[in-house]
């Protein structure tokens, strides 16, 4: 993946991308854990979101860019 | 004595400690926040961005102490920020180095977005006024130079989606108080305090007084409980989840709540002799309800009493049948039966609406209720009043281009930045209950701030060197700021002083040290805020101008009209939601206790009543076969009363009751037409009722009676 891409003639940084990316499948995976109830399990849920984004995030930007 | 010395301890140590656990709170609260100033700073600054005092900025306008709100408003200042600076292009874009017009453009875009504001609740409104000031915010530093837009807008959107960030994670994680904890206890608490209310108030008359005010608190907490609703769905995924379920829940409630207000009303107007046989019978059906909710003797915490309250309920509902028959035996007057038919529908239909109510808490706090119900709740509907939006509009117009004509005939370097803040204020405030006070507040935390910002600057950080010390000069100034914020004494002193006092600040990389611009600066924001007040002053908002309080009192009036008039489909929650809404806004915007309050509360009682027999009419209209000559003369009943709410008057009143009689004398025959009918009939006649006033033409000035 490039690390700027042209979008409508604007350089945005392919990490961006990615980070939106990231945050909507976050959401997607939120929704369907709390859907089963998986944050009942958890001592700090945020602490367990934010963790996740990052793991999604760190993983795909470094796929992403490697 | 001795023996009571340790209680008294004791006692004074509980309290000792509780006042310590909520200063504790509130301190923590400022130290997280200034730890979140802080660490967007110092990332603004390792991402080299052009000014992380922006960042910095934005961290202190979304953080709150609980995480649900500082959320729910992060998303409403993305959405503002990008569609403020997607207006900032299209405004630099049409009107590049054109003064007049660009100035023109900017002041109807930022009075639009405001008044659009005024239509809204909640963070919705802040990002509506966010949208307007962001555009002039990208695009006044650029005017001369258009060719910048777009760097001048990326560094705005790069700064506050910093601060937002950083915002969102260290609320979320530090040490988080959960906006739904404190909504879950909302919801409770309301659960609770009503099922007590109706068991403990269903044995006796209630006081008109009592229920005026027992009616303000139940519709402060359906809107609050909605308010809290739609930030707690950015908290946390189960919450989200459970958002229809809760709709579901404020609907039932607000339903129940109406059906017992109207009980109330009937069993209060028979309460003299003449009408003791039916009130001794509504009494004994009373009775069995108050019964089935008795055991809830403590507030009903658990799913499991709510669940079983409510198949107690249920059974009731089965069995109520039989004694009404047994009780309507002993009554010979037609009078005193329809009294009674309306009184037993009544009953039926809060045993049913309560056991409603005890399914859905049941079904919301149970950890298993994840599942949508099978039918959608319907949304909270609001009702607003364009009159005071178009003011907002003109007001804030009005401001920028007063400004910024003074500030192009002047000339004065620092014009701009005051004219910005003065449309920022005169947006934002324009929601708020008592702007002028509001303003007052705030501007008093921007002088308090102006100065810290000027000492911490020139006294402290210009001797500083490196992002540590530079934090470390900062946090003595920030702190107290946040923990005045947490003052309710104070409302906007503590925003106010950390806006300035970040403004004054402008932290950069490197610092920028020129007193004298920055003094200029600090003046101008303070004339800016200033001249804000003098907007409203202007301007009069609904607080300060009976014209648009008397418009929201109409538009509450109007919701029976609507009740009237718009197809029966989702009209019942719709209904009861807007008038709740309306009622919040007048009681917002006035004083408890004064006679505009008074005026509301009884208008807001007979709306609520009237609106919703008006609609169970309808349905048993719709439901029933009925002769078209009858349907006739309730439909022509209907209309004479959505005219009298319209407009109050003798005639009109005179018409309303005279149709409601006849239509009522020839509907004997269907019983489900006749109790909605004599419902209405008895809240026109209610002497005690606001529409008691149309009673009787006023008596005349100089008349002995008028003092």
């Amino acid at each position: 993946m490039p690390r700027e891409l042209a979008f409508l003639d604007a350089l945005v940084p392919g990490l961006l991308l990615v980070f939106l990316a990231s945050l909507l499948l976050q959401w997607g995976l939120d929704w369907l854990v709390g859907r089963y109830g998986f944050y009942r399990h958890v001592w700090h849920p945020p602490l367990v979101r934010l963790a996740l984004f990052v793991c999604l995030f760190g993983g795909l930007g470094l796929w992403a860019m490697r | 004595m001795n023996a009571r010395a340790p209680a008294a301890g004791a006692l004074r140590g509980g309290e000792a400690a509780a006042w310590l656990r909520g200063a504790g709170l509130d301190w923590l609260f400022a130290f997280k926040a200034t730890f979140a100033v802080l660490l967007a700073g110092w990332l603004a600054m390792r991402l080299s961005l052009e000014q992380p005092g922006t960042a910095m900025m934005t961290v202190a306008i979304v953080i709150h102490p609980q995480s649900g709100m500082v959320l729910a408003k992060s998303f409403y200042r993305t959405l503002g920020t990008l569609v403020g600076c997607a207006a900032a292009f299209v405004i630099v874009g049409a009107f590049p180095q054109q003064r007049a017009p660009f100035l023109l453009a900017m002041a109807l875009w930022i009075g639009l977005c405001a008044g659009g504001a005024s239509l809204h609740r909640n963070f919705k409104s802040y990002g509506f006024v966010l949208a307007g000031y962001t555009a002039a915010i990208v695009a006044l530093p650029v005017v001369n130079h258009p060719q910048n837009v777009f760097d001048s807008a990326v560094m705005r959107v790069g700064e506050v989606m910093l601060g937002i960030l950083v915002a969102g994670v260290v609320s979320d994680v530090v040490f988080p108080q959960r906006l739904g904890d404190v909504l879950r206890e909302s919801v409770r608490a309301q659960f609770a305090h009503f099922v007590v209310f109706v068991r403990d108030s269903l044995r006796g008359a209630l006081p008109r007084g009592d229920l005026e005010k027992a009616h303000l608190r139940f519709v402060r907490e359906v809107v609050q409980i909605e308010s809290q609703r739609s930030s707690v769905v950015f908290e946390d995924a189960g919450v989200r989840l459970r958002s229809p379920r809760l709709r579901l829940l404020n609907h039932a409630f607000m339903a129940a709540s109406t059906s017992y207000q109207s009980l109330h009303h009937l069993l209060n107007r028979l309460q003299d002799d003449a009408h003791a046989p039916v009130r001794e019978r509504l009494m004994v059906l009373a009775g069995e309800l108050a019964e089935a909710l008795a055991p809830a003797e403590s507030a009903p915490r658990m799913a499991a009493q709510a669940a079983l309250l409510a198949g107690r309920l249920d059974a009731l509902r089965t069995r109520q049948a039989a004694p009404v028959r047994a009780l309507r035996e002993g009554l010979s007057a037609r009078a005193d039966r329809l009294d009674f038919d309306t009184g037993a529908e009544l009953v039926a239909r809060i045993t049913g609406e309560l056991r409603d109510y005890a399914e859905a808490y049941a079904a919301l706090a149970s950890p298993h209720a994840v599942r949508a119900p099978a039918e959608p709740a319907a949304p909270f509907s609001h009702a607003n009043d364009w009159t005071g939006a178009a003011v907002t509009v003109v007001r804030a117009t009005a401001t920028m281009l007063a400004m910024g004509a003074f500030w192009l005939a002047s000339a004065w370097p620092e014009g701009a930045g005051a004219m910005l803040i003065a449309t920022i204020f005169s947006g934002l405030m324009a929601t708020v209950p008592d702007p002028l006070r509001a303003i007052r507040y705030m501007l008093g935390g921007y002088v308090l701030g102006t100065v810290a910002g000027l000492a911490c600057v020139y006294g402290v950080l210009i001797r500083m060197d490196g992002f540590a010390l530079f934090a470390a000069g900062l946090v003595p100034f920030l702190l107290p700021g946040f923990y005045l914020g947490t003052r309710p004494a104070w409302p906007g002193v503590g925003a106010g002083y950390l806006l300035a006092l970040l403004y004054t600040v402008a932290a950069r990389n490197p610092m920028q040290f020129d007193a004298l611009h920055a003094i200029n600066d600090g003046l101008a924001q303070l004339i800016g805020v200033g001249c804000a007040g003098v907007a409203f002053m202007l301007f009069a908002g609904t607080s300060d101008s009976p014209w648009l309080l008397r418009r929201l009192l109409r538009r509450l009036r109007l919701q029976l009209v609507e009740a009237r008039r718009l197809p029966l489909r989702g009209l019942l929650p719709r209904f009861e939601s807007a008038s709740r809404d309306v009622a919040v806004q007048v009681v917002a915007h006035t004083r408890a206790g004064s006679r505009e309050s008074r005026e509301l509360l009884a208008w807001s009682l007979a709306v609520q009543e009237t609106g919703r027999a008006v609609i169970e009419l309808r349905l048993a209209l719709a439901a029933v076969d009925v002769p078209a000559a009858l349907r006739a003369r309730v439909e022509a009943a209907l209309d004479a009363l959505a005219a009298l709410y319209a407009a109050p008057g003798h005639a009109r009143y005179r018409a309303a009751r005279d149709l409601f009689s006849a239509a009522l004398d020839e509907a004997a025959a269907h019983a489900p037409l006749m109790a909605q009918l004599h419902l209405i009939r008895l809240a026109l006649l209610d002497a005690g009722s606001i529409l008691g006033d149309c009673v009787e033409p006023p008596p005349e000035k100089e008349s002995p009676h008028a003092a």
